[in-house]
C-alpha cells in the first residue's frame, strides 16, 4: 500500500508540476497599479516617450486591442502595411497636424473609428490624466516620426506639474442644445445612421420616432440595455451607459424631442 | 438580464438609479462560515472604528496579505464546491436507488453523504481562517462590505444551521428511514439539503459578483449605508455566476468523488471491494465530465454579462493581460476531454461486445487531439513588439488561421460530440437491442450526429467569410444542432435498448490500475482548472477591491502574472488534496461500506445516467 500511496502523491505532484511549468511558460505579463505621472515643466521628448510607451504598454490597457491588429489598428507594426503611426499621422485628418490628431482620437475617439472597426474605444480621460495622454501621443508620434508635444500643450489642456487624478471623461461636453451637435458630440453617428450620416451598426435613427415613441428613446439613451432591439443583441455592450450622467436634463430632452420627430 | 430602471432627476441631471440587474459573477469565497457570526456579533463597533480612521490593512508576513487570502479562499471555495456538489447526486443517486428499485444506488448516495459530513468539518475550518484573514488584512473593504450586506450574513448564518442539521438528520437516519413512506421523507431530506446549499452559495455569491459588478449608482463617493442592499445583491453577474457554480460544483464533486473511488480501488484487497469502487469510479467520472459538457454554455452566459457590465472589463478578461490565461485553460479542458474518454475507452475493455467499437477509438482520439491543438492555438494575444516581431505578427502566420473563434467554436464543439459518442459507445456495448427497427434507429443516431457535425464544420469554415458580428451568431446554430442532435440520439436510445438483450455481464473491477491514475489526473486537473478560473473572474477586477468603487491601495495591489498564479494555484490544490486525502482515510476507518454491484439486474436503469449496460 506504501507503494501505492506513493504513486498516487507521485501522479499528483507532477500533474501539478505540469500546469505550474506551463503558466511559467508562457509570456508573463501582470496587471500594474496606475500610478500619477508627474511632468515638470521641463520635461524632455525622452521623457514623455518613457513615460508614453509605459502607459501604452501598462496602465493605459492600449496593447488590448492596438497590439493585435484585429480589434482595432495595429499602430506599432503598422495598419494594413501602411506603416507605423508616427508616420502617417499628421496625414490623418485634413488641417489637424499629427499630435492634434493623436490626441482627439484619444480623447473623443468615436469621431475617429477606422473603417472595418468598431467604435468600441473608451475616452481616454476615464482612466488616464492629461499628462499621461500627452506622454501616449509623444510615444506614438515617436513611432516613425518627430515628437513635437510640449509641455505647453500639456499645461493647455489642464494638465502638468500639479495634475490631479484623471478628469472625468464626460466633463467637456459642450453647453449647447442643438441635438444635431450633441449627437456628433456624443459619437451618435459611429454607429447610427441618421439621413445620409453615420454607420450602421446600431438601429437606425432615421425613422426612429416612428417606430419608437419620446419616453422609449429617453430610456434607450439613459438605459440601453433596457430593452435591445431585435437583431442587436450581440452589439448592446457597445452602446455606451454613461449619457445620463454626459449630458444636462436640458440637452437629454432636446435630444429625446428630436429623435421622436425622426419619422 | 436587466430588471426595471428608475430614472430620477438630480441637480439638473438625470441619473439611472434602482438599477436591479439580475446577473453576477463569481463569489466571494462562499460558506464563510464565521464571516457571518463575527460580522453579525462584532461588526458595528469594528466597523465604527475603521471609519473612525482606524487602518486600512494589515500586513501578513513573508506571503504577504494577497497571498494569504487567496490561498485561504481557494482552499476553502474548494471544500465548499465540494459539500455543495455531492449533495447534489447524492440525492439523485438515492431517487434511482429508490424508483429503480436499485439498492446499490442507495448505498452509493450514503457513502457520498458520509464523505460529506467529514468535509464540512474542513470547509468551516477554511472559512474560519479566511475570515480572521479578511477582518485582520483587509478591515476597510471587510467594514464596507458587511455594512451594505450584513442582513445577508444573519441570513447566511442562520442557513448554515440548518443545511448543518438537515445533513445530521439525512445521513443518521439513513438507516431508520430506509423503506416505504419513510424512505421518501428521507429523500426530502436531501432535496431540503440541496435548497439549504443553494441558497448558501447564491448568497455568498451575492458578496463576490458585487466586488465585480457593483450597481451603476454605487460610486467611489458612495456611503455603504446608502447602497440599496437588493441593488447590490442582484447585481449584474449574479445570477449567470450561481449558475455557473452550480454546474461546476456537480463537475467538481463528481471528479472528487471518481478520485476517492480511486483510491480505494487502489487500495483494495478483495475482488468485491475493488469492483465496488470501480463501478463508484465510473459513476463519478460519468457525472463530471456530463456536467462538464454543460458548463461552456452556462461560461459563455458570464462573459456576455461581464461585457454587458463593462466592456473594458471584459476586454481586460478575453484580449487583455489575461488573454494567455484561455491558453492554458484550453490545454488544461484538452486533458479533462482526453482523460475522460481515454478512461472510457479502457473501461470498454470489461465490457463483452465492446470490442466491436474499439476500431472506432483511434478516430476519435484523433478528432480528439485536432481539436485540443485547434483551441489551444493562440491568436490575437497581447505581446511586447519583440514578442510580436519573433511571431512574425499578431499571430503564427500558417497555423494563426486556427486560433480564431470560428476553429476553436467548430473544435470544441466536435470534442463534445466525440465525447458524447464515446458515451453512448459505452453505454451500448453489452446491449443488443430487440425491437424491430433497431437497424434503422441506429442509422438515424448516427446521421444526426453525421448531421450535427456536418452544420458545426460548415458554419466553422462559413466564419471565415463573414463579418464578426455575423458570425457571433454562427456560435448559437452550432451549440443548437450539437445540442439537439444529442437529445434525438439519447431519446432513440432509451426506447431502442428498453428490454434489450445482454451481451455479457460488465466485469466490474477488473479494470487496469491506469484507469485509476487517469481518474486522479482528472480530479486533479478539474481542481486546478477551478483555481484558474477564480484567479480569472477576481483577476479582471485588477486593482480595484470593488471595481471602480473602492481601489486596492495596498502594496498588494497589482494583479500578478500567470505565472506566479500558477504557482500559488497548484500550493492550493496540494493543500486541498492532503487533507481531502486525510478526509478519504478518515472516511475509510468509520465504516466499511456495504459493497454490492452484483445485485444488478441487467437493463433496468433509472435512465442514461450511471447506468452503463445491464452488468
Amino acid at each position: 500500500m506504501l507503494a501505492t500511496n506513493f504513486k498516487i502523491a507521485a501522479v499528483v505532484v507532477l500533474t501539478l508540476a505540469a500546469y505550474s511549468m506551463l503558466a511559467n511558460m508562457i509570456p508573463q505579463i501582470q496587471s500594474e497599479v496606475p500610478e500619477e505621472l508627474e511632468l515638470s515643466g521641463e520635461v524632455t521628448a525622452e521623457q514623455l516617450v518613457g513615460a508614453g510607451e509605459r502607459t501604452y504598454s501598462g496602465a493605459g490597457g492600449c496593447t488590448a486591442c492596438h497590439g493585435l491588429g484585429t480589434r482595432a489598428p495595429n499602430l506599432l507594426t503598422g495598419d494594413g502595411g501602411l506603416g507605423a503611426i508616427g508616420t502617417r499621422c499628421a496625414e490623418r485628418e485634413p488641417g489637424q497636424g499629427c499630435k492634434e490628431y493623436l490626441y482627439a482620437s484619444l480623447t473623443e475617439p468615436s469621431r475617429y473609428v477606422v473603417e472595418g472597426y468598431n467604435a468600441i474605444m473608451p475616452d481616454a480621460r476615464r482612466s488616464l490624466s492629461e499628462n499621461q495622454i500627452w506622454a501616449v501621443v509623444a510615444f506614438l508620434q515617436s513611432q516613425g516620426g518627430e515628437v513635437t508635444v510640449t509641455a505647453e500643450d500639456i499645461a493647455s489642456s489642464g494638465g502638468g506639474a500639479s495634475q490631479p487624478e484623471p478628469a472625468p471623461a464626460t466633463s467637456s461636453l459642450a453647453a449647447s442644445k442643438e441635438p444635431r451637435a450633441l449627437l456628433a458630440e456624443l459619437g451618435c453617428l459611429a454607429c447610427h445612421v441618421l439621413g445620409d450620416q453615420g454607420n450602421a451598426v446600431g438601429p437606425g435613427l432615421t425613422d426612429v420616432g416612428a417606430r419608437r415613441s419620446a419616453d422609449h428613446i429617453r430610456e434607450s439613451i439613459l438605459e440601453p440595455a433596457a430593452e435591445i432591439s431585435p437583431g442587436y443583441e450581440a452589439l448592446a455592450a457597445m452602446m455606451p451607459v454613461d449619457f445620463g450622467e454626459r449630458m444636462t436634463a436640458g440637452q437629454l430632452e432636446a435630444l429625446v424631442t428630436f429623435l421622436a420627430e425622426q419619422k | 438580464m436587466a430588471g426595471r430602471t428608475a430614472v430620477t432627476r438630480t441637480s439638473g441631471r438625470y441619473r439611472v438609479t434602482a438599477r436591479t440587474r439580475l446577473g453576477l459573477a463569481r463569489a466571494l469565497p462562499p460558506a464563510i462560515l464565521l464571516l457571518g457570526l463575527l460580522a453579525a456579533g462584532a461588526q458595528p463597533a469594528w466597523a465604527q472604528a475603521v471609519t473612525e480612521g482606524g487602518r486600512a490593512y494589515g500586513h501578513f508576513p513573508v506571503i504577504g496579505s494577497r497571498a494569504a487570502v487567496w490561498i485561504a479562499a481557494q482552499v476553502h471555495l474548494m471544500f465548499a464546491a465540494f459539500v455543495l456538489g455531492v449533495p447534489m447526486f447524492a440525492v439523485v443517486t438515492e431517487a434511482i436507488g429508490i424508483f429503480g428499485k436499485q439498492e446499490r444506488y442507495d448505498r452509493l448516495s450514503k457513502e457520498f453523504t458520509r464523505l460529506l459530513l467529514i468535509a464540512y468539518s474542513a470547509t468551516a475550518l477554511w472559512g474560519v481562517t479566511l475570515t480572521f484573514l479578511l477582518i485582520t488584512l483587509y478591515p476597510r473593504f471587510m467594514s464596507h462590505l458587511t455594512e451594505i450586506f450584513e442582513v445577508s450574513i444573519w441570513i447566511y448564518v442562520a442557513l448554515f444551521f440548518f443545511e448543518s442539521a438537515t445533513l445530521y438528520i439525512y445521513y443518521y437516519g439513513w438507516e431508520r428511514w430506509k423503506a416505504g413512506r419513510a424512505k421518501i421523507f428521507h429523500w426530502s431530506l436531501g432535496i431540503l439539503l440541496n435548497v439549504w446549499g443553494t441558497a448558501v452559495l447564491f448568497i455568498a455569491d451575492s458578496w463576490l459578483s458585487y466586488m465585480m459588478s457593483p450597481p451603476a449608482e454605487v460610486t467611489a463617493d458612495t456611503a455603504p449605508a446608502q447602497v440599496q442592499f437588493w441593488s447590490a445583491f442582484a447585481n449584474a453577474t449574479w445570477m449567470p455566476i450561481n449558475i455557473h457554480r452550480l454546474i461546476a460544483n456537480v463537475v467538481f464533486g463528481g471528479a472528487i468523488v471518481g478520485a476517492y473511488a480511486a483510491y480505494r480501488f487502489l487500495a483494495a484487497r478483495d475482488p468485491e471491494e475493488r469492483a465496488h469502487y470501480d463501478w463508484m469510479g465510473y459513476v463519478g467520472n460519468f457525472i463530471a465530465i456530463g456536467a462538464l459538457i454543460v458548463l461552456p454554455f452556462a461560461g459563455y452566459w458570464l462573459g456576455r454579462e461581464i461585457y454587458e457590465y463593462n466592456q473594458a472589463m471584459g476586454i481586460t478578461m478575453m484580449g487583455g493581460f489575461m488573454s494567455w490565461l484561455w491558453i492554458i485553460q484550453a490545454f488544461l479542458i484538452g486533458v479533462l476531454f482526453l482523460a475522460g474518454n481515454y478512461y472510457l475507452w479502457i473501461g470498454m475493455g470489461r465490457i463483452p461486445g465492446a470490442e466491436r467499437f474499439t476500431r472506432y477509438t483511434k478516430w476519435m482520439l484523433l478528432v480528439l487531439i485536432a481539436g485540443v491543438i485547434v483551441w489551444a492555438t493562440p491568436h490575437t494575444m497581447i505581446a511586447n513588439r519583440e514578442e510580436l516581431a519573433a511571431m512574425g505578427g499578431t499571430h503564427h502566420p500558417f497555423l494563426g488561421v486556427l486560433g480564431v473563434m470560428s476553429a476553436k467554436n467548430t473544435a470544441v464543439n466536435l470534442m463534445i460530440l466525440t465525447t458524447f459518442l464515446s458515451f453512448m459507445l459505452y453505454r451500448r456495448a453489452n446491449k443488443k437491442p430487440v425491437v424491430a427497427w433497431a437497424k434503422q434507429g441506429t442509422v438515424v443516431q448516427g446521421l444526426a450526429l453525421g448531421l450535427s457535425a456536418g452544420v458545426v464544420i460548415f458554419y466553422g469554415i462559413y466564419g471565415y467569410f463573414v463579418t464578426a458580428i455575423v458570425r457571433i451568431g454562427f456560435s448559437v446554430y452550432q451549440v443548437i444542432s450539437v445540442l439537439a442532435a444529442m437529445m434525438l440520439v439519447v431519446v432513440i436510445d432509451f426506447i431502442m435498448l428498453r428490454g434489450a438483450e445482454s451481451r455479457g455481464a460488465i466485469r466490474w473491477g477488473q479494470m487496469p490500475t491506469r484507469s485509476q491514475y487517469v481518474l486522479l489526473i482528472l480530479a486533479v486537473s478539474f481542481t486546478w482548472l477551478m483555481g484558474l478560473m477564480g484567479f480569472a473572474r477576481s483577476g479582471i477586477r485588477q486593482h480595484w477591491h470593488i471595481w471602480e468603487v473602492m481601489r486596492d491601495t495596498s502594496q498588494w495591489a497589482a494583479t500578478p502574472a500567470l505565472g506566479y498564479a500558477g504557482i500559488v494555484i497548484s500550493v492550493c490544490v496540494l493543500i486541498f488534496l492532503a487533507i481531502v486525502a486525510f478526509v478519504f482515510w478518515i472516511g475509510g476507518l468509520i465504516e466499511k461500506p456495504v459493497l454490492a454491484v452484483t445485485d444488478e439486474t441487467a437493463g433496468g436503469a433509472a435512465g442514461l445516467a450511471p447506468q452503463p449496460a445491464g452488468d
